[in-house]
């Protein structure tokens, strides 16, 4: 066996692909470009939105200025890595649809991880960048109790957040072994919904609140983990299961699409 | 005119063989309507106004940027930028019909579905999310008129950036631009008022605002009279000024032009 | 043990029938009909470690599907494959270790790398070795003529550069059992031949091979079973050259004679075969059984009348007989083995 083995080895080969996908983006330089461009004007046009309003009033719902600044970048940070490391995951519907997935049946190695390794999100380094700075930001003007535990505990946060993300929009994705249609209309949809975790989950009527807390739980990319870092009481606490919530989300993931394989259907019998 | 309007009846059918992407579609912008629905409502409650705009007003501006938003957003941008990709654009040019006017025809049979589709949500909104203000009728006439000339505007400024796919392979980084610059010129982000003034200043001058900000407003009444007049002429102008640039952009287009494939 | 084993193998598709017009549609949301298609409908094949399987049959009668449930692509609807012990679709990573596949109307190179990166990616997802990958690349290289198309981008290949890129990757992990779907597929001769010489060379190194093809030159080329599917049904499974002494046994002598001879003449002389007039007064065409009549007895025979200016002899080909079975002239019900 050449290179490392087991999990490391799984992980090792990823990079690999996403490395050789990487090259093949930046073989169309001036387009990749443009989408980290427009990606981050985009974050800040977000931003201008967040300013205008606290420009009228100094909080909402108990939320100050800084505080919503770093619910909106952790949600797009979420976003943007999600992009940056699993972004062939929205390939998936044209791959089933055409039978792209043939090949990749046959080769040992995960066919999920091949799925989400074909691409690489151009947007995502705009994303990433725009969202890291707001982060930063707002962890200099927010209240924080710095200590090693916090640092330990947010990145454990940010990575469940990722993972959340991901997971979700491979369930929205794998959709498609069910529907049979090429398009990702509903993971866009799903992906939206998303979204809606930029700004405090309180400013949400009741079942938008479930919705986002417990069945497409985007809150968790967020909210809940903001609100552990700034001490919120009440919602705090909530902010340490992510982790859960993540393992959670991958599990179902995995199910999900390991069903929707065993109905796959390849293309042209 | 039979051909184009053959166009356009085509455009409108093909909302339903695409109904579910349709559905979905409408779904994605029901989503962000919804949010800042809740986030005017927080901010907005107890009977608190922004800049002018009291809740129901608020609500009534943010269904007419989610109506506006919607209007000539199905039918278009993609489709062409793909054609233009794939060389079919070449099978489009020796068509018999003027190649900008039958796009407009297209875009203009998707109207027919997307006013359907934004009828819906209006009143859904109207039923569950409680009361929006509304007009009295010289103004709601301006206002019609005013929906009715953002169909040509929106089209071109959708039209002229599409255009840019015969420079770029990346039309999705193109239009990403576009609605970034469209979102926050056209008041659809955030009212214009709430901006600072040289902001405001410029943005009264661009053609943007015309696809948001001015039908609002002229809703709302914060607009009336010979000022709203004024507004609505600055629409139509901008329309007539944007189909003759996409004119010549057209026709630097067509020199660029490489079929692709053979 | 056989190598694979597939047993009452069946697969059924559902296709949603859907009413015409908006309210089709709208009635296919909540009330889901279906139409059952049965591709592969019980089908039973065995094939030895070393063998290689021509898979034939007419457009839609299976085929590719078939090689899909065998890969493990496909999960059967009913019955079971197993790959040395291995049951393709439930333990995915050990069956893609010793299989290998190709799919000539498509390919898995990446599209926007070299070719080289693609067999690179593949080499450390199957964990070969430098040295091992070295010497494959060498031995394709000497058969396939790689080495030109290493650093070319996938997507700038020819079809006939694209499909021994592919065989390469298909091939790199030295794979026991290897199904190629159409390999020859749109390509021309001169690279048609190359493939097939691969073909035969990875035969005599002892790879079982399963070969899907409309090309009925691959098959005599490559095999000596012959497996038929129509309708799902497997009607034919056997020695190929057997199905060629039953059914293909008609030689096409085409003659040229130095003066014209009338038609009645000549097939007055062959009373046991057909004549058929040529072109001109000077050509015939004369089919006989090869079992029947030698070569030479033919032109001893037309020798008194004139003399033999050209000759040229087709050989009976299995294609006409698979051509016969399509077009359901001829039945192989019967093994004649």
């Amino acid at each position: 066996m050449a290179g490392p083995t087991g999990v490391r080895r799984l992980l090792w080969l990823y990079r690999r692909s996403l490395g050789a996908n990487l090259r093949a983006v930046l073989e169309y330089e001036t387009d990749f470009w443009i989408m980290v461009a427009a990606a981050l004007a985009a974050q800040l046009v977000g931003l201008v939105f967040i300013g205008a309003l606290f420009s009228q009033v100094p909080e909402l719902h108990g939320w100050r200025f800084a505080e919503v600044v770093l619910i909106y970048a952790l949600a797009n940070l979420a976003a943007g890595i999600g992009a940056l490391l699993f972004d062939g995951v929205w390939r998936l519907p044209w791959m089933v649809n055409q039978g792209e997935l043939d090949y990749l049946l046959v080769r040992p190695y995960p066919v999920v991880l091949q799925v989400t390794g074909t691409a690489v999100g151009m947007q995502s380094l705009g994303e990433i960048v725009g969202a890291g700075a707001m982060l930063g930001w707002a962890l200099w003007r927010v209240d924080l109790d710095w200590s090693p535990i916090t640092v330990a505990v947010g990145v454990v946060l940010v990575a469940s957040a990722v993972a959340i993300r991901v997971a979700v929009t491979v369930v929205s994705n794998a959709a498609v072994f069910w529907l049979t249609a090429p398009s990702s209309m509903l993971a866009v949809s799903v992906n939206q919904l998303g979204d809606l975790a930029r700004y405090p989950l309180t400013v949400y009527g009741v079942v938008l609140r479930v919705l986002l807390a417990g069945v497409l739980p985007f809150a968790f990319t967020s909210f809940f983990p903001a609100a552990w870092l700034v001490g919120r009481d009440g919602y705090a606490w909530v902010g340490l299961l992510t982790p859960v919530v993540a393992l959670y989300c991958v599990g179902v993931a995995a199910l999900v699409f390991r069903r929707g394989l065993r109905r796959y259907e390849s293309a042209g019998h | 005119m039979r051909a184009y309007a053959g166009l356009a009846r085509a455009a409108a059918r093909s909302v339903l063989t695409y109904r579910l992407n349709f559905l979905f579609g409408t779904g994605a912008l029901v989503v962000h309507l919804v949010a800042m629905l809740a986030l005017w409502s927080a901010l907005l409650d107890a009977g608190r106004s922004v800049a002018g705009f009291t809740l129901p007003e608020m609500k009534a501006y943010l269904l007419i940027a989610f109506g506006t938003g919607f209007l000539v957003s199905i039918f278009g941008d993609f489709r062409m930028a793909s054609r233009i990709h794939s060389g079919m654009v070449a099978l489009d040019l020796v068509k018999p019909v003027d190649y900008q006017a039958a796009r407009l025809a297209e875009s203009t049979g998707g109207v027919v579905a997307e006013v359907g589709a934004v009828a819906v949500v209006w009143v859904g909104v109207v039923t569950f999310a409680g009361p929006v203000a509304a007009p009295g009728w010289p103004q709601g006439l301006l206002f019609a008129v005013s929906v009715a000339a953002v169909v040509p505007l929106k089209f071109l400024v959708v039209y002229l950036s599409t255009l840019l796919c015969f420079w770029t392979q990346n039309y999705l980084g193109v239009f990403w631009a576009r609605d970034v610059v469209v979102s926050l010129f056209s008041g659809a982000l955030v009212p214009l008022a709430l901006l600072p003034g040289w902001f405001q200043a410029t943005a009264a001058v661009l053609p943007f605002a015309g696809i948001t900000s001015v039908p609002a407003l002229i809703y709302l009444g914060h607009v009336r009279g010979a000022a709203a007049l004024g507004l609505v002429g600055l629409q139509l102008a901008w329309a007539v000024v944007l189909w003759y640039a996409a004119r010549l952009a057209w026709r630097g287009a067509v020199r660029k032009l490489t079929v692709h494939g053979g | 043990m056989a190598l694979v084993e597939a047993e009452g193998l069946r697969k059924v598709f559902r296709l949603p029938v859907k009413e015409p017009g908006l309210g089709g549609a709208v009635k296919h949301l909540f009330v889901r009909r279906h139409r059952d298609v049965v591709a592969v409908d019980g089908v039973n094949l065995v094939i030895e470690a070393g063998e290689a399987v021509a898979y034939v049959g007419p457009n839609g009668a299976g085929k590719s599907t078939t090689v899909k449930l065998l890969t493990g692509i496909l999960v059967p609807t009913a019955g079971r494959v197993l790959v040395d012990g291995v049951e393709p679709h439930r333990d995915r990573r050990a069956n893609a270790r010793q299989i290998g596949v190709l799919f000539g109307q498509r390919s898995q190179l990446w599209w926007d790398l070299p070719v080289r990166e693609s067999l690179a990616l593949l080499r450390d997802m199957y964990g070969l070795g430098a040295r091992e990958y070295a010497e494959r690349l060498e031995r394709f290289d000497a058969v396939l003529d790689l080495g030109d198309l290493l650093p070319v981008l996938a997507r700038k290949l020819s079809l006939g550069q694209r499909m021994r890129a592919d065989l390469a990757a298909a091939l790199l992990h030295d794979p026991r059992v290897v199904y190629l779907d159409e390999p020859t597929i749109g390509l021309d001769i001169a690279v048609k031949d190359r493939v097939r010489a691969f073909l035969r060379e990875l035969r005599a190194g002892g790879t079982t091979i399963m070969l899907t093809t409309h090309d009925l030159g691959d098959m005599e080329d490559v095999c000596e079973r012959l497996v038929v599917i129509d309708r799902g049904r497997i009607i034919y499974d056997g020695a190929l050259a057997a199905v060629k002494d039953r059914f293909a046994r008609d030689r096409r002598m085409h003659l040229v004679l130095a003066e014209p001879v009338p038609h009645a003449v000549v097939a007055a002389r062959l009373p046991r075969a057909e004549v058929v007039a040529g072109g001109t007064a000077t050509e015939f065409t004369v089919v006989f059984d090869r079992f029947g009549h030698t070569a030479g007895e033919v032109i001893a025979a037309l020798l008194p009348l004139a003399e033999v200016v050209e000759l040229r002899i087709d050989e009976p080909a299995i294609e006409d007989v698979v051509r016969k079975v399509y077009a359901g002239e001829l039945s192989l019900d019967g093994d004649p083995a």
